[in-house]
């Protein structure tokens, strides 16, 4: 370590890295790499490029300090053991948050804000952050609306000082995938501009209900802004609206991106390598919880609501040809509106002709998942001589054979080396693969059914 | 391409009452028969191709059950003798499947309240297994023999009880993970009444729903149908379903809506505004009561209103 102190590795690397600031807290809790106290010694930015003592080595190395010890050979010299339990330690760490009962917005609004300034061509993510940013939100939408049925999105560049809408607010994953298809039109060019951007971005969600939420996503590669006027006022007027803003920066911590998602309570994370971008960005597809205030507030600020929606009737293939009021086009498919029995090509979406909000049985039952969660369930430390016996000796989803008990080269809270892990309900045991599957994809516990 | 192996997991629902009934009313089919038919077609499967697999699943009243896989070494039975005249697999398999569910059968306590059949268990536990299949673990990648990726996955669900209410959100959510994994889940109703969960089911994940009208020809119609694999059944005429019911039920009365009334923080559909919640105490404002309640019963009046807001400048 010392030796890699030199003026030398300092200046070579402080212009274009010295921005990695570890100090996004979900990164450092995280105990994939080593805890041993790096939280502490993550700085502010500020601080360490002054102070360039010894004690002090920068965020983005202590970060990595110890991580090679944690990893220690088996028996056999084999490192596979160790490896497999970084992983599952690293994928487990998602389902550790507690998994008490809060109010989630299910009916979501949410803004990508993409960076399409000239400092994406930046090629320290590989391809490029710009090739990479596209190829994360494509992504990212998809999941987003798979776990947000019911909410829309729309998409606003930012390149040339100006904020520039590259799709509107829609429901459909589909259109917003459109928009997102060619790389050529979202070309990266000139300086960006945050306000010009999230006054956008504010002015197309000002009509919204109050039982949605408002969201902005920025993707930030830049480290300047372009603004025409004072920025603080933009963030005063997100405050009032009640969006919430978050960011993912691909650079460095910039204060007023931080200054944004603290007040208006989003989360900020600076990506440290392309795994670590998809992870923070893919944290903001679950609903957030709804804010206490709101809440708890019974009167004014109630944010609850009856919605009308319509339950559409299907045409089967077999009907005959008509066209359809979304694009106009001859098909025998669609979906017929209740109330004004114009015919839509896909749902969910708000009826062209009368407004309404078209939705089927399917795109509710969805967003159940998020109302009634599976329990966390809890690791199983040790088996006593007499469960050992009874127990089965597989998993009860999977029938995949659990390990006998070995020595696991980390401990950490949540990680059971037996590989159990318990139902609080109906005490079965399951293998961690099964534990992720169940509570990430299926959200059924296969004992409790 | 067209010749690629294929992974079936089969969920046998096994409710007692239900296959009581099932071999007494006209036109039975007694549990016995069937599974002649059935371990008939588990055996064409696993003969079509030397890399395809198979799990039995079994939903047992309030439990469910792995009875057979053929990735895992299945427990030698004691009473398996070594029969020059069968095929060794095909054994293993019926001599699985046949005592896993004699043993539960007779296991089953007759006095007691029949608790109602686990099949979301059931399907939750198939689609573990075929997630399983998907990720092979990477320490045993060179020491196991070859597990072979569970390849164009289906599961098909042979249903004899009628739909469970209190199911409907977990089925869904089993139903939704099988689009997120592209399984296909076809559905064979064998006795009862259609089940309107089970056929939103093979509908979302592009299965068939089959409701047999002949029950004595079961095997056939679990080979024309259900034994191609989902890559094959594009080049042939697999029975599709016209008529599958998405509108929703509301809480209140249990009625089929056109137009429904959604709480914002629970989505518990109404047939008519309400003031309160019924589902989570939500209270609501006034003002949209109002707004809903004036605009409701004709139609017409409604017509051309913004509804909560939602913007009608397109």
């Amino acid at each position: 370590m010392s030796g890699r102190h030199d003026k030398n590795y300092m200046d070579v690397d402080s212009d274009s890295g010295g921005s990695y600031i570890a100090d996004d807290p979900d990164f450092n809790e995280g105990g994939a790499r080593g805890t041993k106290g790096k939280g502490k010694k993550a700085v502010r930015r500020k601080e360490t490029f002054k102070g360039k003592s010894k004690e002090q080595p920068y965020a983005w190395e202590a970060s990595y300090t110890r991580s090679w010890d944690t990893v220690q050979e088996d028996d056999t010299g084999s490192l596979q053991n160790s490896v497999q339990d970084l992983l599952t330690q690293g994928r487990r760490r998602r389902l550790l948050a507690p998994a008490a009962a809060i109010r989630r917005t299910i009916i979501r609004h949410l803004v990508i804000l993409l960076d399409l300034s000239s400092s994406m061509m930046d090629r320290d993510m590989r391809p490029t952050r710009f090739d990479l940013m596209l190829e994360y939100t494509r992504e990212f939408v998809v999941e987003w609306f798979d776990q947000n049925p019911l909410g829309q999105i729309g998409v606003v560049g930012m390149r040339g000082g100006v904020g520039e809408r590259i799709g509107e607010m829609v429901g459909n994953p589909q259109d917003v995938l459109r928009c997102l298809e060619s790389r050529t039109k979202l070309e990266p060019t000139g300086e960006p501009s945050l306000q010009n951007a999230i006054e956008m971005a504010r002015a197309s969600m000002s009509h919204l209900p109050t039982h949605s939420s408002r969201e902005i996503l920025i993707m930030y590669g830049s480290l300047t802004t372009v603004d025409p006027g004072n920025i603080h006022d933009t963030l005063d007027a997100c405050v009032r609206d009640k969006i919430r803003v978050s960011v993912v920066a691909l650079a460095a911590e910039m204060k007023i991106c931080r200054e944004f998602c603290d007040k208006t309570g989003g989360s900020f994370g600076v990506a440290l390598n392309e795994g670590h971008f998809k992870d923070i960005l893919f944290e903001l597809v679950p609903p957030p919880a709804q804010r206490a205030a709101a809440a708890a507030g019974p009167g004014k600020g109630s944010t609850a609501d009856l919605m009308m929606m319509g339950f559409p009737t299907r045409l089967p293939d077999s009907s005959p040809r008509t066209l359809c009021v979304c694009h106009s086009e001859m098909k025998s498919e669609g979906f017929i509106c209740p109330r004004c029995m114009a015919k839509l090509c896909d749902i969910p979406t708000d009826c062209d002709i009368c407004g309404l909000m078209i939705v089927s049985s399917p795109h509710l039952a969805r967003s159940y998942h998020h109302l009634f969660p599976v329990k966390a369930y809890t690791a199983v430390m040790e088996l006593t001589p007499e469960e050992r016996n009874t127990r089965l000796k597989m998993c009860y989803a999977c029938s995949s054979p659990f390990k006998e008990l070995q020595k696991t080269t980390i401990t950490a809270p949540g990680l059971s080396p037996l590989d159990r892990y318990r139902c609080p309900n109906c005490k079965n045991d399951y293998c961690a693969d099964c534990d992720l599957f169940v509570h990430d994809v299926v959200h059924v516990c296969p004992g409790c059914g | 391409m067209e010749d690629s192996p294929s992974h079936l997991s089969l969920v046998l629902d096994l409710s007692p009452t239900q296959w009581h009934l099932c071999s007494t009313g006209e036109n039975p089919l007694p549990l016995n028969a069937f599974l002649a038919h059935l371990l008939t077609f588990l055996n064409t499967h696993i003969a079509s191709k030397h890399e395809n697999s198979l799990a039995v699943f079994a939903a047992l009243p309030g439990k469910s059950e792995m009875l057979y896989s053929s990735t895992d070494p299945t427990p030698p039975e004691v009473t398996d003798t070594a029969d020059s005249n069968t095929y060794q697999p095909f054994k293993a398999l019926d001599s699985a499947v046949v005592n896993g569910i004699s043993r539960y059968m007779d296991a089953v306590d007759r006095n007691a309240p029949e608790a109602p059949c686990a099949l979301v268990g059931a399907l939750t536990k198939a689609l573990c297994y075929i997630n399983r299949l998907n990720h092979v673990p990477i320490d045993n990648a060179n020491l196991a023999p070859t597990i072979p990726k569970a390849p164009d996955p289906r599961i098909l669900i042979i249903s004899v009880s009628p739909d469970l209410s209190s199911s409907y959100i977990s089925l869904m959510n089993s139903i939704f993970s099988a689009q997120k994994l592209k399984v296909t889940i076809d559905v064979c109703k064998l006795f009862g009444p259609d089940t309107v969960f089970l056929q939103q089911a093979a509908h979302l994940t592009g299965g068939s729903y089959l409701n047999l009208e002949h029950k004595e020809a079961l095997l056939q119609y679990l080979i024309m149908t259900f034994l191609p694999p989902p890559k094959l059944r594009r080049y042939l005429a697999t029975p599709t379903q016209d008529k599958v019911d998405f509108r929703a039920a509301c809480f209140c009365h249990k009625r089929i809506v056109d137009i429904g009334y959604v709480c914002s923080v629970c989505l518990s559909i109404f047939c008519s505004p309400l003031p309160v919640c019924s589902t989570c105490r939500t209270k609501f404002p006034i003002k949209t009561l109002q707004r809903l309640n004036s605009s409701r019963p004709p139609p017409t009046n409604g017509v051309g209103k913004p509804k909560n807001g939602v913007p009608t400048s397109r």
